[in-house]
This record gives structure tokens, C-alpha cells and sequence, in this order.
């Protein structure tokens, strides 16, 4: 045992050293995490604002042009241009000059006047199809309100009978609903394995490369010590960078922490393996560092596309929620945010853990394993 | 002239000697074109939901198969012993529906039973489009059991959403993926390639030749816009299969802001390949640029308008906002030069800036050694 530790201590020195030695790789790993958190806290946002509407206002009457002012009341939509014909508009909305346009008709304060409703036409282009409904709903929105004003001016309550029921909504764990929160959590995870997977196959692979691997080949170590010590900095470095990442969002985004901080660090830990054991596996079936850091690549955009950390897994459709069970990012997701803006107990993460866990385990012996036959 | 093109065949012999480099070349597009065209949804649906009905009783049944009626909801079974807020925070429902007790009499007998929604609001987009969505069922709750006067309708909406009707998933998200896919991989390729020249010392033969700087980058850059260009034909043909794709009937204005898409996309990941000289930096460096920064902020997730303005000059520096505009329009609406002409500028600035960075990085290089 003592010989053990003493082999794993001596090359663990040997990869720190060089680690050390290598600057730019200690930049890439903990400059980005706070970069990125603060962008993306920032720069997401489910709001839209100021949307350019065109008005065609072929009834020009006071009514319809109060009703104009009730919809733009808010920040959603701001009246860029007015037209005298459909037709102006229409051509306007292709020259992507607008992102829509209502049509108020002639008859519009005479039908208001009669009791009838009056049709107002609206034209939204949807090439933006996330844009366009977000706009459709702001817009029915704005018709609402709109109408609630138009009753009270005229003297009508809200037309509820006795025994209408309501509807009390209540946001749990973030009632401000601050969307910042959502993403870096997700954005922290993600961090963790792209970082983990892509540093750890540069280095393994590095070795081959230079032809250094012969030597270390021939010292007395085990291949299990070799690869133990090879990712311990990496591993310690992750941790950090872990650490950094949370750091950042509870002081720049007020991200809440209430759950379990040890569970936090027990994840992150297996985390930080199952990442650098995609790493070394990738790199031990690869031939030079280019393979390898190809292969990351290209492993890392599907697991964070099907790790729910930007769009629910639920709403994904079946054959990607299916995937979406070996993929070990997903666990590590639901933990950060369980202990972060949740408090959710061990016994209901505990799956998640044991999943991590065992993809940690997984991977990490297919790494051994592998790294052995070379 | 001549010497460019000795460089870009050079190039085209070491990319073609790695299979595995042209066989992820070939099949990843497509993997990617798939997995970013449908993985992603503009709908929210399935949320998980529990129902505790205290009242039991036909209306509350009544009730909460509104929610169960609704596409947005799935409802879920719940352990009894379990509180409601404990099925919220062991996470398994993200909503749950409480319905009192007596709620059938005191309906019918005019008080008004107040239901309540609890909403986990981990996400909050989810929650916000939960909350919305629980006032809409309940009002048509309301219609349904003639608990309402229908209110007289002033002003009629007829929406109508133009190019995409029926704001399909597989149109606006397939679309998209066209640009996300094209801005890896030559972007990576081009960032490998010169990362590689630095690590292997070959860059000095580079400088001691007579090849100047600018053929130097344009050489290297000819076989990999070719690239690019054979992965637009296989990915326009899976789209065409699978997100309706259709072939523009101006292609010319798709062709060419390819071009400077690909253009761009392979010099910035040129730059990185020259500023870090380690295939392991310039590989993060396109991770984080071509892959996270246009991810998230390009446009393809997010609309580009919602991104506030201190952070909106970010979107605009990444081609793939420029592209994916380009893309959607012309496959969505035939969209022409004169319509297409400043998303194509700004593609072309873009480029031309990207390529300068590189000229300038080439020179002081050369200079040193």
C-alpha cells in the first residue's frame, strides 16, 4: 500500500508539474466558467420588448385610436410606421421592416358603436416562429386589457356569476420568477463535463504523442496508478472550477443555496470523473490529440442538447427522453438545482446520485480498462 | 495564384488521410442536424401535474380534467400520504392542483371556492407560461359549467401568422440547425489546422517558404470551404427529408451567404488556432464561440430581441445570427437580394474582419521568427 501511495504520489507531482507548465490550458479552464455564467445569466431572457408594429388605420376615429394607445401601453410593441393601405404594410413586413401588423377597418368604431364586435385583422411573421408566438400572446394580452378598460369606461362589471371559481397560483422555491437562476445552473453543469472531458483527453493522449508513454511504461507503476494520478489534477482543477462557477452565481445572480452543500460536493466529484473518464476513453481510441479532442467534440453538443439544462427533458419528444436516461449530465442538472433553488432532501435525489454514481463508475473503468490495452 | 493553390492542395492531403476526421465530417452533420432540428420544442408540453382533490365530487373530477383535456399537462398519480408541497419538492410533479373541500357546494350555493395551483419555479419561463395557462383553463372552466355571462365580444382578433402557420417545431428549429451545424464544423476544422502547424513546428517551413501570409490563410482555408459546401448539399437533403426543406427559387442568395458563413466561421476558428497555437485552446476556443455563445445567443434558442441591449452586440458578432436570418428566410419565404442584402453584409464585414485579425496574427508571427 505504502509502495502504492508512494508511486501515485511521485507521478501525480510529475502531472502537476506539467500541468503547471502548461499556462494556457489553466486559463482555458477557469477564465470561461465566469465569462459564460455572466453572459448567459445575463443575455437570456423570456421577455420581448419593443416589437416593431405597423398600424393600418383605415377608421381613423377617436376609438381607434385609443384602442392603438392601450396596446402600446406596455414596452411590448412599439408603432414604428403607420400605413394608409394593407398592401404598404404587407410590403413593409417583407422588407423585414416590421415583425407584424393589425389592420383596423373602416367599420370599426361604427360596429364598436352598434354592439357588434369589430374584427381587427392581425398579421405576425412567424419565419420567427418564437418570436411570433410570443408576440400573439402579448397581443391577446393587450386585447384583454384593452376590453376590461373599454367595459369600465362604460359602466360594465366584470361579468362573473355567483359561485365562479378562481384560481390562486402560487410560485414555489422562486417566486420572483428570475430566469437567470435556471440557466446558470444549468450552464455550470454543462461546464463541468465539457471542461472535464475535453482536458482530460488532451492529456491522455499527449503522452502518446510525444512518445513519452514508452517511459512510463517501463517505471514500475501500475497502469490503474498512472491513470489515477494523470486525472487527480484534472479532477482538483474541476472541483474549482465548480466551486468558482457557484461562487459567481450566488454573487452576481443572488442564486439561493438550500440544500445540501455536501451533496452538492459529492456529485460535483462524481461529475468531474464520468467527464474525464469520457475523456480518456475518447482518447485512448483515438491515434492523435486531434482524434481525441474531435471525438469530445462531438460527444459533448448531443449531451448538453438532451440535458434539460435549457428546455425541459419532458417536452422533448419520447425517443430523446429515452436517450436522455444514459446521459449522465442530466442527473448532475437535476442535483445543482435541487440543492440550489430547491431544497429537496437526499431521498429524493438520491436516484440521481446513484445514477451518477454508477455512469461515473461505468466510464471510468471502460476508461481503465482501455487505457490498459494500450 | 499558383502557390495558393499548392498550399490548399497540401491542406486537402492531410485532411484526407484522416478517415476519422472525414467520416465525422460526413456523418456528424447529420447526427447534429437531427438531434438540433427536433430535440428542441417551442410548445411547452407533458408538464407533470397533481391533482389533490379534497372535494371529490363530479364537478372537482370535472375540473381537473380540464388540466388533464389540456396538452400542456400530463396528469400524474400522487402518493396520498405525501403533502402537496412535498410531491413539489421531491420533484414529482412540477405543478400541483389543489382543489378544496366542499368546492361542489359552495359552487352551488354562488360562494366563490377558490382553487389553488402550486407552481415549482425552478424554471422560470415554465412557470410564468404555467401560470398564464392555469387562468385560461380556469376561464374556460367557467364557460363550460355556465358560471360566466358570455361576455359581449367587442373586438374581435384574427391573427394570422404568416410563413409558418402553424408555428411548426420542425420548420423553425430545423431551420436553424442548418447554421448551428455549419458553424462547427469548419469553424473546427479550420482551428485544428493551424493549431497543428504551431504544435508540429511545421508553421516555421511556413514562414521560411516565399508564401506570402495572405496566400498562406487563403490556401489553407480553399479545401475546407469546399468542405462546408458538401455538407450543405447532405444536410439540405436530410432537411428536405425530414423539416421540409425546400430549394429557394433564388438559391443564389443561400449560396452566397454560405460562402461567407463558411468563410467566416473557418477564419475565426483560424484565429483561435493562431492565438492559442495548442489544438486543445483552439478546440475550447470553438466550443465556446461556435458552439455554446451560438447556441444560446444566435438566435436559434432565443429570439435575438430579447437579449438586452448591453449584451445584444454579442449576438451581433456571431455569424450565425446573421446566417440563421438568412437561412429561415430564404427557406421560409423565397426572400431575395434586396430583402437579404444586410444580414449578407453583415456576414460579408464579418468575414473581411475575421480575415484581417488573421493577417495581422500571420504578420507579427513572421516577424518574431
Amino acid at each position: 500500500m505504502s509502495d502504492f501511495l508512494r508511486r501515485y504520489w511521485a507521478l501525480t507531482v510529475k502531472e502537476v508539474q506539467q500541468l503547471m507548465r502548461n499556462r494556457g490550458l489553466l486559463i482555458q479552464l477557469l477564465i470561461p466558467p465566469t465569462v459564460v455564467l455572466i453572459v448567459f445569466g445575463y443575455a437570456l431572457n423570456p421577455e420581448v420588448r419593443h416589437l416593431r408594429m405597423g398600424v393600418v388605420d383605415q377608421s381613423m376615429t377617436p376609438q381607434s385610436r385609443a384602442f392603438v394607445d392601450s396596446l402600446t401601453e406596455n414596452e411590448s410593441f412599439d408603432v414604428s410606421q403607420r400605413f394608409l393601405s394593407a398592401k404598404d404594410a404587407e410590403a413593409a413586413l417583407n422588407r423585414l421592416q416590421l415583425e407584424m401588423f393589425i389592420v383596423i377597418p373602416t367599420q370599426f368604431a361604427r360596429d364598436l358603436r352598434a354592439g357588434q364586435p369589430a374584427n381587427l385583422q392581425l398579421v405576425i411573421d412567424a419565419v420567427d416562429a418564437n418570436t411570433a408566438q410570443i408576440s400573439r400572446g402579448y397581443m391577446q394580452q393587450g386585447m384583454m386589457w384593452a376590453l376590461s378598460h373599454y367595459n369600465s369606461w362604460n359602466g360594465l362589471d366584470p361579468l362573473v356569476r355567483p359561485g365562479a371559481v378562481s384560481i390562486d397560483s402560487t410560485v414555489l422555491y422562486n417566486p420572483g420568477l428570475v430566469t437567470p437562476w435556471y440557466y446558470v445552473t444549468g450552464i455550470m453543469a454543462v461546464l463541468m463535463f465539457i471542461n472535464g472531458s475535453l482536458v482530460a483527453s488532451a492529456l491522455a493522449v499527449k503522452e502518446k504523442e510525444t512518445g513519452t508513454i514508452e517511459q512510463l511504461l517501463m517505471t514500475p507503476a501500475q497502469t490503474a496508478e498512472m491513470l489515477l494520478a494523470k486525472t487527480t489534477p484534472v479532477f482538483v482543477l474541476l472541483m474549482l472550477v465548480l466551486m468558482l462557477a457557484l461562487t459567481v452565481s450566488v454573487l452576481v445572480f443572488d442564486l439561493p443555496f438550500r440544500g445540501s452543500f455536501v451533496l452538492f460536493v459529492v456529485s460535483g466529484m462524481f461529475a468531474a470523473l464520468a467527464g474525464i473518464g469520457i475523456g480518456v476513453t475518447l482518447a485512448t481510441v483515438s491515434k492523435s490529440q486531434q482524434q481525441a479532442q474531435l471525438l469530445t467534440f462531438f460527444v459533448n453538443p448531443p449531451l448538453t442538447l438532451l440535458s434539460g439544462m435549457g428546455s425541459p427533458i419532458d417536452n422533448m419528444p419520447w425517443y430523446f427522453q429515452k436517450i436522455s436516461i444514459v446521459n449522465p449530465l442530466r442527473y448532475l442538472v437535476q442535483i445543482i438545482r435541487g440543492v440550489t433553488i430547491k431544497d429537496m432532501p437526499f431521498n429524493a435525489l438520491w436516484p440521481d446520485l446513484a445514477a451518477l454514481v454508477a455512469f461515473s463508475i461505468i466510464l471510468f473503468a471502460i476508461s481503465a480498462w482501455r487505457f490498459r490495452k494500450q | 495564384m499558383k502557390k495558393i493553390l499548392a498550399q490548399a492542395n497540401k491542406e486537402w492531403m492531410q485532411l484526407r488521410r484522416d478517415r476519422l476526421l472525414l467520416a465525422l465530417g460526413v456523418l456528424m452533420p447529420l447526427v447534429l442536424l437531427f438531434l438540433y432540428g427536433t430535440s428542441q420544442s417551442l410548445q411547452l408540453r407533458n408538464v407533470p401535474v397533481a391533482a389533490y382533490d379534497y372535494d371529490n365530487s363530479v364537478l372537482s373530477r370535472a375540473y381537473i380534467e380540464t388540466y388533464g383535456a389540456a396538452i400542456t399537462f400530463r396528469l400524474v398519480p400522487h402518493d396520498p400520504q405525501k403533502s402537496p408541497e412535498s410531491t413539489l419538492l421531491y420533484g414529482d410533479a412540477r405543478a400541483v392542483l389543489i382543489i378544496p373541500a366542499n368546492f361542489d357546494r359552495d359552487v352551488r350555493r354562488g360562494s366563490h371556492p377558490r382553487v389553488q395551483l402550486l407552481i415549482d419555479g425552478t424554471d422560470a419561463n415554465t412557470g410564468t407560461v404555467l401560470k398564464n395557462m392555469a387562468r385560461s383553463l380556469n376561464a374556460s372552466f367557467l364557460k363550460k359549467n355556465n358560471l360566466t355571462q358570455p361576455s359581449p365580444v367587442l373586438v374581435r382578433l384574427e391573427p394570422r401568422l404568416w410563413f409558418n402557420p402553424g408555428l411548426s417545431n420542425a420548420i423553425y428549429f430545423g431551420t436553424g440547425a442548418l447554421a448551428m451545424v455549419l458553424a462547427l464544423f469548419p469553424a473546427l476544422l479550420g482551428a485544428l489546422s493551424v493549431a497543428r502547424e504551431y504544435e508540429l513546428g511545421n508553421i516555421i517551413q511556413a514562414y521560411a517558404s516565399s508564401l506570402s501570409g495572405f496566400q498562406w490563410i487563403v490556401g489553407k482555408s480553399i479545401p475546407y470551404i469546399i468542405l462546408g459546401f458538401v455538407e450543405l448539399v447532405i444536410c439540405f437533403a436530410l432537411g428536405m427529408l425530414i423539416f421540409d426543406y425546400h430549394i429557394p427559387t433564388d438559391p443564389s442568395v443561400l449560396l452566397v451567404a454560405t460562402f461567407f458563413y463558411l468563410v467566416a466561421g473557418i477564419f475565426y476558428g483560424m484565429l483561435f488556432g493562431n492565438a492559442t497555437g495548442t489544438q486543445s485552446a483552439a478546440i475550447q476556443g470553438v466550443q465556446m464561440g461556435a458552439f455554446l455563445l451560438a447556441l444560446l445567443l444566435s438566435g436559434y434558442l432565443f429570439p435575438v430581441r430579447n437579449i438586452p441591449d448591453s449584451f445584444r452586440w454579442i449576438s451581433y458578432t456571431l455569424p450565425a445570427t446573421h446566417y440563421i436570418v438568412v437561412v429561415r428566410n430564404c427557406l421560409l419565404r423565397d426572400a431575395e437580394w434586396n430583402i437579404m442584402l444586410r444580414p449578407i453584409t453583415a456576414l460579408a464585414v464579418l468575414s473581411a474582419i475575421f480575415f484581417a485579425l488573421n493577417m495581422l496574427q500571420v504578420r507579427k508571427m513572421q516577424f518574431k521568427g
